[in-house]
C-alpha cells in the first residue's frame, strides 16, 4: 500500500502554475528528498499533503491528492482531521513560546484529548522517539525558547509525532542549524523512518544524498525526475537532473 | 579630522540636539505644571468636593468622574476594538473588504475629537435618550478610542510570527484554537500596552465628553450611569477659562493639570512595566 | 564553469597525457626489443618515473576532488573511473618498462627465429592497438570504441594459451637459447596482462559512460 499519492496535480496561484502535472506515489517507511532550485515547486507540493497551501490566496489545485487513500481535497473531508494524520517540521524552529512539556502538549489538547496521564505518557513518548528526552526530562516546565536551535527543531519533530501521524512532511529542517544539530536531525529522520513516512524537501544534494531513499527533482513546476536516490546521484536519467546536482545549471 | 568626519559630527550634533530639544521640551511643560500646580496639591485637594465657587476645595468628584469614564469607555471600545482587530487581521484575506475596513479605521482615528463629541451628542444624549450621562459619554469616549484599539490589536497580532499559526494549524488546531490558544497569549502583551495607551489618551480627552457628559460643576459623586459627572479635563477647562474668580482658581487649575498629568504618566509607565511583566510570564507558561 | 568542472577538466589533461605516454613508451620498449636499441630501452627506463609521477598526481587531485567538491553523477562517476584507468595505466607503464629492461640488457635484437613462433609483433600490435583505441573511446566518450576492446583481447589470450607448448618446443629446438626464449614468455605475460589491463580501463570507462558495472560479467568471462 502507498502512504500518499499525487495523481496528475496541477497547481495555479492567480494564473500563475506552480505545478505542472506531476504524479507520485510515496511507500511506507520510505524517505522521499524533493531537490530543485527555489521556487521549483517542492515547497508547494509538500505542502498539498496536509493543505498547508490553502491558506494562499488565489490557490488552486487541480488532480488527486491522497494521503492513507483518502482524498485530501475531498470536499467533505476536515481539514483539522485530516492534518492531524500529516505532521509537519518547518524550515525554521517554530516551538510556541510555552513550556516544552505544552509543546508537545498541544496537538493532544487541541484534538480533545485531556486525561492527564495519557497526555504525560503520549509526551515522554514523544520526546523519546524525537531523541529529546535525556535532555529536557528534567525541565518539562521551562520555556521551549530557552531550547538551542537544534533542539528546538527536534522539538518541533516530538510535537508532530505526538499526534501520531503516518506521513511526516519536512520542509528544509536542518537548514537553519549548524552542522552537529544538523547530523542529530539526519540521524533522527532515519530512525524515524522505521515507523513513519517521511517527505523531505532540502536544499542541501549531500543531505538528500545521506538521508533519503528516492529523490524528486523539481524544476520550473515540472516534475523531471523521480529515481532512486543512489540512481540519481550516480546516473540520473534526465540531463537537466544531472546539471542540477553537479553545479552546471543554466 | 576629514571633511567626511566633520559632517558626520555635524550631522550627529544637529539630531542629538533636535531630539534633546523635544525632550527639553516636556521637561519644561512638566516643571512647569509642577512649580505652578505643587502649592495646590494637598490630601484635602484630592478628597475633597469643590467650594467656594470652584475656588476652594478640591477636585475629588472630577477624578471620580474621569475614572467612571475611562473605564466605561472601555468597557464599550475594548471588546469591540478587539474582536475587530482578530477579524481583520485573522480571519481577513488581503482584499478588497480588508482594505476597505482599514482605510475607515485611518479615517475614524483621523477625526476630530470634537466632532465624536456632537456625535455622541446627536446619538446618544438625544437619539437615544440617554441624556447627559456617563453612559453616553462612556460610548462616545469609546468610539474615539476604537480605531486606536483597533489598529494597535492589529500591530500586536502581526508581529505573531506566521509560522507559530502554520505550526498550530499543521497539528490538526482549527482556526479558533489557534487564534486562541497560540496567537492571543503572544500578542497579550502588546494588545494590553496598545489598550492601556488609549486609556491614557481618553482619560486626556475633553470635547467628546463636552455635550455628552461633563458637568460644570457637580459636588457631588454619581450615583448611576445616567448621571453627569465632573471630569479633570473639563475641570480644568472650567478653572482656566470660566470660573466665577479666576485668579483664585488659577492654582486650582494647576493642581488640576497635575493630576491629569500624572494620571497619565502613570498609565503609561504602567503600560510598559504590565508589557514586560505579562512578556516573560507568557513565555514561561 | 563551475569550480568542479577547473579540477576535472585538469585531471582529464593529466590522464590523456599519461595515457600518450605509456603508448610510447610500449612502442619504445617493442622498438628497443626488436632493434635492440639500448639508447631508446634506457630512454622508456628514464621515463617510468614519468609516468609514476602521473600517478602520483592523478591519485592525489581525484582525491581532492572527492574529499573537497563532492562530485555526483557524471563528476562521481569520472574521478572513480579516473582512479582505477589510473592506476591500470601505471601497471601497463610498469610492463613496458620491463620490456625495455630485458631490451636493455639483451645483446642486439630479439631474433626473428624467436619472435615469429612467439607471435610477439603480433600480441605488440594488438595491445598497442587496445591502448589507442581505448585512449580514443575516452576522449570521446565513444561507447562502441570500447565494445572493440573486448574483442581484441581475444587476439591476445590465443597466444598466450599456447605459449608452453610454444616456448618448450623452442627450447628443444634451439637449448642455447633458452634464457632468451624464457625472456621471450615473460614478455607474452606481460602483453596478455597489459590486454587485460586494458579491459580493466574499458570496464571504467562505461562505468563512466553508462554507470554500468560490468565487472566479473559474461562479456569478461567469455575469453
Amino acid at each position: 500500500m502507498t502512504q500518499a499519492e499525487a495523481k496528475n496535480v496541477n497547481v495555479w496561484y492567480d494564473s500563475f502554475q506552480a505545478l505542472k502535472d506531476i504524479s507520485m506515489t510515496f511507500e511506507p517507511n520510505t524517505v522521499t528528498a524533493l531537490i530543485g532550485p527555489s521556487g521549483c515547486g517542492k515547497s508547494t507540493f509538500l505542502r498539498l499533503f496536509n493543505r498547508m497551501n490553502d491558506l494562499i490566496p488565489l490557490f488552486r489545485v487541480e488532480g488527486l491528492v491522497t494521503v492513507n487513500g483518502q482524498n485530501v481535497y475531498s470536499k467533505d473531508i476536515r481539514l483539522d482531521e485530516m492534518r492531524k494524520k500529516v505532521g509537519m517540521v518547518f524550515q525554521k524552529p517554530n516551538p510556541f513560546p510555552k513550556s516544552i512539556f505544552e509543546n508537545v502538549a498541544y496537538g493532544l489538547r487541541v484534538n480533545g484529548i485531556s486525561n492527564r496521564k495519557e497526555i504525560e505518557e503520549t509526551v515522554e513518548r514523544s520526546l523519546k522517539q524525537a531523541a529529546l528526552w535525556d535532555e529536557v526530562k528534567d525541565s518539562l516546565k521551562k520555556s521551549a525558547m530557552e531550547l538551542s536551535g537544534g533542539q528546538q527543531q527536534r522539538l518541533c519533530i516530538a510535537r508532530a509525532l505526538a499526534v501520531q501521524p503516518k506521513l511526516i512532511l519536512m520542509d528544509e529542517p536542518a537548514s537553519a542549524l549548524d552542522p552537529i544539530s544538523t547530523n542529530r536531525i539526519e540521524e533522527l529522520i532515519f530512525e524515524l523512518k522505521k515507523d513513519y513516512t517521511i517527505i523531505i524537501v532540502t536544499h542541501n544534494l549531500q543531505q538528500a544524498g545521506r538521508i533519503s531513499d528516492a529523490t524528486a527533482f523539481f524544476y520550473l513546476g515540472e516534475l523531471v525526475e523521480f529515481n532512486l536516490t543512489k540512481k540519481i546521484f550516480l546516473n540520473p536519467d534526465n540531463e537537466r537532473t544531472q546539471n542540477y546536482i553537479t553545479g552546471r545549471f543554466g | 579630522m576629514n571633511t567626511k568626519q566633520l559632517k558626520q559630527r555635524i550631522a550627529f550634533s544637529i539630531f542629538g540636539t533636535m531630539s534633546f530639544i523635544v525632550v527639553a521640551i516636556l521637561v519644561i511643560i512638566l516643571g512647569f505644571i509642577v512649580i505652578r500646580g505643587m502649592s495646590a496639591i494637598s490630601w484635602e485637594f484630592l478628597t475633597e468636593m469643590p467650594k467656594d465657587g470652584m475656588t476652594k476645595g478640591g477636585i475629588f468628584p472630577a477624578i471620580v468622574g474621569t475614572g467612571c469614564l475611562v473605564l466605561g469607555s472601555m468597557v464599550f471600545a475594548f471588546p469591540i476594538g478587539v474582536l475587530s482587530g482578530i477579524y481583520i487581521n485573522e480571519y481577513l484575506t488581503e482584499s478588497w473588504l480588508k482594505k476597505f475596513l482599514r482605510m475607515m479605521t485611518n479615517n475614524l482615528a483621523g477625526v476630530p475629537s470634537i466632532v465624536f463629541g456632537l456625535f455622541g451628542m446627536a446619538l446618544f444624549v438625544n437619539y437615544l435618550s440617554f441624556g447627559d450621562s456617563i453612559i453616553a459619554g462612556s460610548m462616545t469616549l469609546g468610539l474615539l478610542a476604537l480605531p486606536v484599539v483597533i489598529r494597535l490589536t492589529e500591530e500586536a497580532l502581526k508581529t505573531v510570527d506566521d509560522n507559530l499559526r502554520l505550526g498550530s494549524y499543521a497539528l490538526g488546531a482549527t482556526k479558533i484554537q489557534t487564534i486562541q490558544k497560540v496567537v492571543i497569549p503572544i500578542a497579550f502583551p502588546n494588545i494590553m500596552t496598545g489598550l492601556i495607551l488609549s486609556i491614557g489618551r481618553v482619560s486626556g480627552e475633553t470635547a467628546p465628553i463636552l455635550f455628552t457628559v461633563a458637568a460644570y460643576f457637580l459636588p457631588r459623586l454619581p450615583h448611576s450611569l445616567s448621571d453627569q459627572v465632573m471630569a479633570l479635563p473639563y475641570h480644568l477647562y472650567v478653572l482656566a477659562t470660566s470660573g466665577t474668580n479666576m485668579e483664585e482658581s488659577r492654582p486650582m487649575a494647576y493642581g488640576t493639570a497635575l493630576v491629569l498629568v500624572s494620571i497619565v504618566l502613570i498609565i503609561n509607565v504602567s503600560a510598559s512595566l504590565l508589557r514586560r511583566r505579562i512578556q516573560k510570564k507568557v513565555k514561561m507558561n | 564553469m563551475t569550480v568542479i568542472d577547473n579540477n576535472i577538466q585538469q585531471i582529464r589533461t593529466d590522464l590523456v597525457q599519461m595515457w600518450t605516454l605509456v603508448i610510447n613508451q610500449m612502442e619504445k620498449a617493442r622498438l628497443a626489443l626488436i632493434n635492440g636499441d639500448k639508447n631508446l630501452a634506457r630512454e622508456v627506463r628514464m621515463n617510468e618515473k614519468r609516468v609514476d609521477a602521473f600517478e602520483l598526481k592523478l591519485d592525489m587531485d581525484s582525491e581532492n576532488v572527492l574529499m573537497l567538491k563532492n562530485p555526483v553523477a557524471i563528476d562521481l562517476r569520472f574521478i572513480l573511473s579516473v582512479l582505477k584507468i589510473n592506476y591500470n595505466l601505471e601497471r601497463i607503464g610498469d610492463y613496458a618498462n620491463a620490456i625495455a629492461k630485458v631490451a636493455e640488457h639483451a645483446n642486439g635484437p630479439m631474433p626473428e627465429d624467436i619472435l615469429q613462433p612467439t607471435h610477439l609483433p603480433e600480441m605488440f600490435f594488438t595491445a598497442q592497438s587496445m591502448l589507442q583505441e581505448s585512449l580514443y573511446a575516452f576522449e570521446k566518450s565513444d561507447r562502441n570504441h570500447v565494445n572493440v576492446l573486448f574483442g581484441m583481447d581475444e587476439k591476445l589470450d590465443k597466444p598466450n594459451n599456447n605459449a608452453n607448448v610454444i616456448i618448450s618446443q623452442l627450447i628443444k629446438e634451439k637449448p642455447d637459447d633458452t634464457m632468451l626464449i624464457l625472456e621471450a614468455l615473460s614478455i607474452m605475460r606481460k602483453l596478455e596482462r597489459t590486454g587485460d589491463h586494458i579491459l580493466n580501463v574499458a570496464e571504467e570507462l562505461i562505468f563512466y559512460f553508462d554507470a554500468i558495472v560490468i565487472k566479473h560479467s559474461k562479456i569478461h568471462k567469455n575469453q
